[in-house]
């Protein structure tokens, strides 16, 4: 690539931040950008997250002049449907996408070490930076009981699950999965004979292009299935499963 | 009338970004009484802006209630280096207005006269239900401060929850202009109201 077309590649990038960071793509233009994104020099990717970030601060501040309060049976109504609610986003294991390929680059190694490493070498991938004491996803890596299973994803690409009873927790690994169509999420669920019990969501930010995750009390469940659920989640699968892994 | 019986203290209330980053913190480990703070100090803005995109009662309180279950699942997520509590549970009210009002953008188009009543009635229940304050004059003054053409095109974008190629159509400009546009009463904005 010449100085001329790299120059012309970031200037555009760049001049889709504020209709970025204003919902003001549509989704086919979102996705255009995120793979732009993906492939982009870390400067750039900086230096457009760093303008999306005052685009929404200064949104935030305008906010004010629209400010209208609710009805008052509103808050009623939201604190019981969050009452008992044990639905949870996943967080992905890592610093958010700000970082871009440094970022990606972080996963796919900690995902490239699951595949080769596991065989007792002691794992010393940090998912998180110079984490003060072993994090969790650490000890399943180390623990004596550890497993891992695989498998498609219908939709595309796997998902990968080391885990131990021992630990009590999962370390999920997710490659290539395509995002979940808007409006929905995709869900995981621990499934023991008395039913499923939501593991976490992972909308489309959490799921592209990889991510890992740590998934607690894994308790008697017998497999890990994922389906896809509307808006932010499900108490119960209403979709599904779209796939399902052991994990007995 | 939906503004009696309550409080309309939190409407021009600045919260600090360090109560609300706390606050999400305590949410993100099932702190229901933190949660229902943070509703408290937010839920004018939020409603107030998904109200603005959405023009109408009905949809508007789906959509914060959608927002709020959001929050509750996905506190965790939020990372300060990204920015502050306010501008995240923003970005995320505004997403789901603009996701909602797309996919009701035949219907709405359809009843276009009815509409546009709805739009007016929407606009003065706003502006009467917010306290006056030097926050919120500042703001108007920056908002004041940029052209017609920059205003309508966030008017359209953002308000309207137009994509930046159907505000090129309906303003005849070429898609170029209005990047710029959107970009320079940004720019305006952000340095009038002093956002590094």
């Amino acid at each position: 690539m010449t100085d001329r077309e790299s120059e012309f590649e970031t200037a555009d990038l760049l001049s889709l931040a504020v209709p970025y960071a204003l919902h003001a793509l549509s989704d086919a233009e979102d996705e255009v950008v995120e793979a732009r994104l993906a492939e982009a020099q870390s400067a750039v990717v900086n230096a457009f997250f760093d303008e999306v970030r005052a685009v929404r601060e200064t949104m935030a501040r305008v906010a004010i002049l629209t400010a209208a309060e609710p009805p008052i049976q509103l808050r009623r109504r939201i604190l019981a449907a969050v009452a008992g609610d044990n639905v949870r986003a996943i967080t992905p294991d890592a610093s958010s996408r700000r970082t871009g390929p440094r970022w990606r680059s972080a996963i796919l190694t900690a995902a490239a070490v699951l595949v080769v490493g596991l065989g007792g070498l002691g794992i010393g991938v940090a998912l998180r930076p110079a984490p003060e004491q072993p994090s969790k996803a650490q000890q399943v890596f180390a623990a004596s009981d550890v497993r891992t299973t695989s498998g498609a994803i219908p939709v595309g690409g796997t998902a990968t699950v080391v885990y131990s009873h021992h630990e009590n927790a999962a370390v999920l690994v997710m490659n290539n999965v395509p995002p979940p169509k808007p409006g929905t999420v995709y869900q995981m669920w621990l499934v023991n004979p008395a039913g499923a019990t939501s593991a976490g969501t992972m909308d489309a930010q959490a799921v592209a292009p990889s991510t890992t995750a740590v998934l607690p009390n894994l308790g008697d469940s017998t497999s890990l299935a994922f389906t896809v659920e509307p808006n932010s989640g499900s108490t119960k699968p209403t979709g599904h499963f779209i796939a399902e892994l052991p994990i007995s | 009338m939906r503004l009696s019986g309550h409080t309309r203290r939190t409407a021009g209330n600045s919260v600090s970004a360090t109560d609300l980053d706390v606050l999400l913190r305590r949410v993100a480990r099932g702190d229901q009484e933190a949660f229902a703070d943070f509703y408290d100090a937010t839920r004018a803005r939020v409603y107030g802006l998904v109200a603005r995109v959405l023009r109408d009662p009905g949809y508007s309180e789906e959509t914060t209630q959608e927002v709020y279950l959001q929050v509750w699942r996905s506190a965790g997520a939020y990372d300060p280096a990204s920015g502050t509590p306010l501008a995240w549970l923003l970005t995320l009210a505004h997403r789901r207005a603009v996701d909602r009002v797309r996919s009701e953008q035949a219907v709405t188009q359809r009843e276009s006269r009815y509409g546009a009543t709805t739009v007016e009635t929407a606009a003065d229940q706003v502006s009467e239900s917010v306290i006056i304050s030097d926050e919120r004059r500042q703001v108007a003054a920056c908002v004041n401060g940029l052209t017609d053409l920059q205003r309508e095109c966030i008017n359209l974008a953002y308000y309207q929850g137009l994509t930046y190629a159907q505000v090129s159509e309906r303003l005849s400009a070429n898609l170029a202009t209005v990047k710029s546009r959107m970009r320079d009463a940004l720019k305006g904005l952000r340095n009038c109201l002093g956002v590094r």
